[in-house]
């Protein structure tokens, strides 16, 4: 009997053995997938120029990049390991994390949010006091956050009609009010001939809402099972930001072809001015030094955990271990 | 020989024809074409300006009005939803199709309700009916379209009012890129859903596609700047008039856009960034979209006229202008040739041969008249010539005669010195210096017995052979009334009345003529008119003889001459002369004049009397060169 457990032990050990041999060899012959929340962009230059560039390869990791068609969200995706990573908002991150969902954030590439309201100055609204009774138009989902943590903060009682994803309706005049990406629809304002002094922000930063958005998000079972591609992944990534924001003509080229494969009704100058957006939205708070880049800084992280709370998207604030894997500041 | 002549003319004629015809005209041909030029682009632009605003109009309108009419399907059913109560799936396909029919524009309709408003049992419907192998076919939009977050549902239910939408790729929908006019439907004053028309983008590339405007390219903006029609479809939905500007970093393409989007319409010149050549934007609205038809036209195109009006212009100047320098070089030749034939012709008249002519001389103007005159000129030289030829052989005989009557006449005169070599009594000497061939002077001496001498000089009037005649006559005449024991008077006298009968010719001749005796010196004379001679004493002393007042022989036949005695002492000197002497003049028209003579005959009184006459000759001939104008006759007797 003890020679048969043994042997059993003995059997047991070495399946488990060769299964962790060939679970490393299936590492790198995998193809992992990275969701990104959106099309093609320069959004994601990073990662686009990370595996254009062969960062990832070098590292041995056969990564693929998938964008989200926005229909299911990149967290799902992981969730249901039809990807290994995603990017997603650090304030959906925290919702979700609250509400038990098994994700970690491994880094935190955009520092700054890029979110704001615009008004034209001919809607006389200067003052976020000045939107009541006004037509907002704001976006659903982890885009409304901020928004309402704002009109909370600020008691606003407007008009808050959806947003598709153009910004024809505020053209149109169909709403006062309208959310925006800086990186984004602020600069199609300018690309549909509005100028920038036509124009009134409100930057969500500028109210002590700034909510770190892209970050690198994995499950905590592929964070914990295999840490090392966790940091090889992140590693990867932000080479492919340096690169990105080192060469940008070469990197629009690149960013461009995506677009053009994804029929994207986007242009040069456009994913250009996202790239610079990105580049201040990377470096913001941690300098230009690519050693600190992709860092959570707990005080975001707590600042977004305590509006969520305060707007009643969260009960209780997550642990910043728990919720961050990758480096902190 | 003629046309060998090589002249070298520092200014040609030519020249002179060409600066003075050909650079005026080349300048007033230069200022046309240049205000031309000015003058014809600026009114060919505005001409142009005209046409291209006139040209978008047109296919705006055209463009509006299929357009507007695509909008009315929408809103016909709009309106009949408002009235049914309740319609049924098949009654709304229905309704659509009929509206699609009368209007093959429309891509694909759709009747898009709020959630619940067409069923209780439906929270969304929204069935789309389309065309396809020229039948309509109908579909639901899927819930998971979400239609009413599409911007062809929002924008006009936010608005209240009708909107096209900015171009889009309807995926789910049509799956075309497309745009769409939809309006709202009212039930009893509220909202309950949308009508839409949709149109293909790609109906309108291809229909854009067949427009030209003047060689250029045309685009359609939407209302927010978005390329719904461009020549390069990548473009199209991608690029805004404002991204281009960004890209190409052209603020002024910025600022055209702004005032598209204004709905303004405009023509304005502009240089092309990428092209670096200037071009033309003209823009129109398409009112019913919001949307801009424009045109970019390069300026060279539009120039292309004008240019090409101006090239032919230029092209008739510069004919004109060389049939001009043609026309000038040709009558210049033809003025040129004839008077460089003249000139040449006229060297060889100056080297002396009378023999030419100009010949063929045509035409009637200056030219050959020259001709005309230049030939009569030749002949006239030519027969001049000749006349002076047969005039200096007359000449040449006459002066071969005088000179013949010259030796006559001297061979008349005493001329062999000494006169009379074996009297010692006295030294005589004279000479007669004829101011032509045949003088009218005269002098002679002969001895009337073996004491008494008779001398004669005579001046007269006139010269040459007439002269010399009547010289002959009187001298002849004289020797025939000097006689021994004749008195000068007498002598005188009687030669006169001879020489009065039948002077017709009016002649005369004023006369000395003295009767000397030379043993004692003692002479008496008588003086008709002639100067009065002088007496040069041993000591140099110079008188004049006494004058008598008789006139010159010729003159009055019955005239009294009277007469006088005086007496040479030894080594006087009795000094005859014509006024030939007195009178020589210089360059300077200043008279010889007596005292000057005085003073010669004084200096060499201590000579022979043939060496003083001949140093008197030799001072007259210093003195007067070679004006001398009257015979010159000097006779020196001296008592020795």
């Amino acid at each position: 009997m003890k020679k048969f457990i043994f042997i059993l032990i003995y059997f047991i050990m070495s399946i488990c053995i060769i299964s962790s041999l060939l679970a490393e060899e299936e590492i790198s012959e995998q193809t992992i997938i990275l969701e990104v929340q959106w099309f093609p962009q320069s959004q994601f230059a990073g990662y686009i120029m990370a595996y254009e560039k062969g960062f990832y390869k070098n590292l041995g990791l056969n990564v693929q990049i998938s964008f989200s068609d926005g229909t299911d969200s990149p967290i799902n995706k992981i969730l249901n390991e039809e990807a290994k990573f995603c990017t997603a908002w650090l304030s959906q991150a925290i919702v979700l994390k609250t509400k038990g969902t098994p994700i970690v954030n491994i880094s935190q590439i955009l520092q700054k949010s890029s979110l704001l309201l615009v008004s034209k100055k001919t809607s006389n609204i200067f003052e976020p006091t000045d939107m009541n009774g006004k037509c907002i138009s704001t976006w659903g989902g982890d885009f409304s956050i901020q928004p309402n943590a704002f009109f909370n903060k600020f008691d606003i009682n407007a008009k808050i009609v959806p947003q598709s994803f153009t910004i024809d309706a505020f053209l149109a005049g169909a709403c006062d009010v309208c959310s925006a990406m800086y990186y984004n629809e602020y600069h199609k304002f300018i690309q549909a001939g509005i100028n920038e002094d036509e124009l009134v922000p409100f930057f969500y930063s500028d109210f002590d809402l700034n909510f770190p958005e892209d970050g690198i998000y994995c499950t905590e079972e592929t964070f914990n099972s295999n840490p090392e591609l966790c940091k090889k992944i992140v590693q990867a990534s932000i080479a492919g930001w340096e690169y990105a924001f080192t060469h940008p003509e070469e990197t629009l080229d690149f960013v461009m072809k995506y677009c053009d494969e994804f029929h994207m009704q986007t242009n040069w100058s456009h994913q250009k001015w996202m790239l610079e957006a990105i580049e201040t939205a990377v470096k913001y708070q941690v300098g230009d030094d690519p050693a600190n880049w992709g860092k959570l800084r707990k005080d975001d992280f707590l600042r977004v955990a305590y509006e969520l709370k305060e707007q009643g998207f969260i009960d209780e604030i997550p642990s910043f271990d728990n919720f961050s894997k990758g480096d902190k500041k | 020989m003629i046309d060998d002549l090589k002249l070298e003319i520092k200014k040609p004629i030519l020249r002179k024809l060409i600066l003075s015809i050909g650079i005026p005209l080349l300048i007033v041909y230069l200022t046309v074409l240049v205000l031309n030029y000015i003058w014809g682009k600026n009114a060919a632009l505005e001409q142009t300006k005209k046409y291209l605003r006139e040209l978008t109009d047109h296919h705006a309108a055209v463009l509006d009005a299929e357009f507007s009419k695509i909008t009315m399907a929408p809103i016909a059913v709009s309106e009949a939803l408002e009235n049914l109560q309740k319609p049924t799936h098949e009654q709304l396909i229905s309704l659509v199709e009929k509206k699609m029919e009368f209007n093959p524009n429309i891509f694909g309709m759709a009747v898009a309700f709020e959630p619940y408003k067409f069923s209780s049992q439906k929270e969304f419907y929204s069935p789309y009916v389309y065309e396809e192998n020229e039948k309509f076919m109908s579909c639901e939009l899927s819930s998971s379209y979400n239609y009413l977050f599409k911007d062809w549902y929002l924008i006009p239910k936010l608005l209240n009012h009708s909107y096209w939408s900015e171009p889009y790729f309807d995926v789910g929908g049509g799956n075309i890129l497309m745009n769409t006019f939809s309006t709202p439907i009212y039930s009893k004053d509220k909202f309950i859903g949308i009508v839409t028309a949709d149109m293909s983008l790609e109906n309108l590339k291809a229909r854009m596609d067949s427009v030209q405007i003047m060689g250029g390219y045309t685009f359609i903006i939407s209302q927010h700047g978005t390329y719904i029609y461009h020549p390069n479809k990548k473009d199209i939905m991608r690029e805004t008039l404002f991204s281009k500007a960004q890209r190409v970093n052209y603020p002024p393409m910025r600022e055209f856009g702004r005032d598209m989007l204004k709905g303004n319409k405009a023509v304005i010149p502009f240089l092309d960034p990428i092209q670096g050549s200037k071009q033309w934007l003209v823009y129109t609205p398409i009112k019913s979209t919001g949307w801009t038809l424009a045109a970019i036209i390069p300026e060279k195109q539009i120039l292309a006229s004008v240019h090409s009006a101006i090239i032919r212009q230029s092209s008739v100047m510069l004919i004109g202008l060389l049939i001009i320098s043609l026309v000038i070089i040709w009558a210049s030749i033809g003025i040129t040739k004839p008077i460089r034939k003249l000139v040449g012709l006229a060297g060889i008249l100056a080297t002396g041969n009378l023999d030419v002519q100009m010949e063929n001389i045509k035409g009637e103007d200056e030219i050959h008249e020259l001709a005309v005159v230049f030939n009569k000129m030749v002949i006239d030289l030519k027969q001049h010539i000749k006349d002076l030829t047969t005039t200096t052989k007359a000449k040449q005989a006459v002066e071969s005669e005088l000179k013949i009557a010259r030796q006559i006449q001297e061979s008349l005169l005493p001329r062999i010195w000494p006169a009379f070599p074996d009297r010692e009594e006295f030294d005589l000497f004279a000479k007669n210096i004829p101011a032509k061939e045949v003088a009218g002077d005269f002098y002679d001496f002969f001895f009337l017995d073996d004491n008494t001498l008779a001398i004669i000089i005579a001046d007269v009037s006139g010269k040459g052979i007439a002269a010399g005649l009547f010289m002959a006559v009187t001298r002849t005449l004289m020797k025939t009334v000097c006689q021994k024991g004749v008195e000068p008077a007498d002598a005188v006298e009687k030669a006169n009345a001879i020489l009065c009968q039948d002077n017709d010719a009016c002649m005369f001749t004023t006369l000395f003529l003295a009767i000397y005796n030379v043993d004692s010196g003692k002479y008496s004379y008588a003086n008709a008119g002639h100067n009065l001679p002088i007496v040069l004493t041993k000591n140099g002393d110079c008188r004049f003889l006494p004058t008598l007042n008789n006139i010159a022989m010729g003159i009055d036949d019955v005239h009294h001459y009277n007469q006088s005695d005086s007496h040479l002492e030894v080594g006087d000197c009795l000094v005859l002369y014509t006024d030939g002497v007195t009178e020589a003049t210089d360059g300077s028209d200043n008279l010889y004049g007596e005292e000057r003579f005085c003073e010669k005959l004084k200096i060499n009184v201590s000579n022979p009397v043939e060496v003083i006459l001949n140093k008197i000759e030799v001072d007259l001939d210093k003195f007067q060169g070679e004006n001398q104008f009257d015979d010159i006759t000097m006779l020196f007797i001296r008592r020795n």
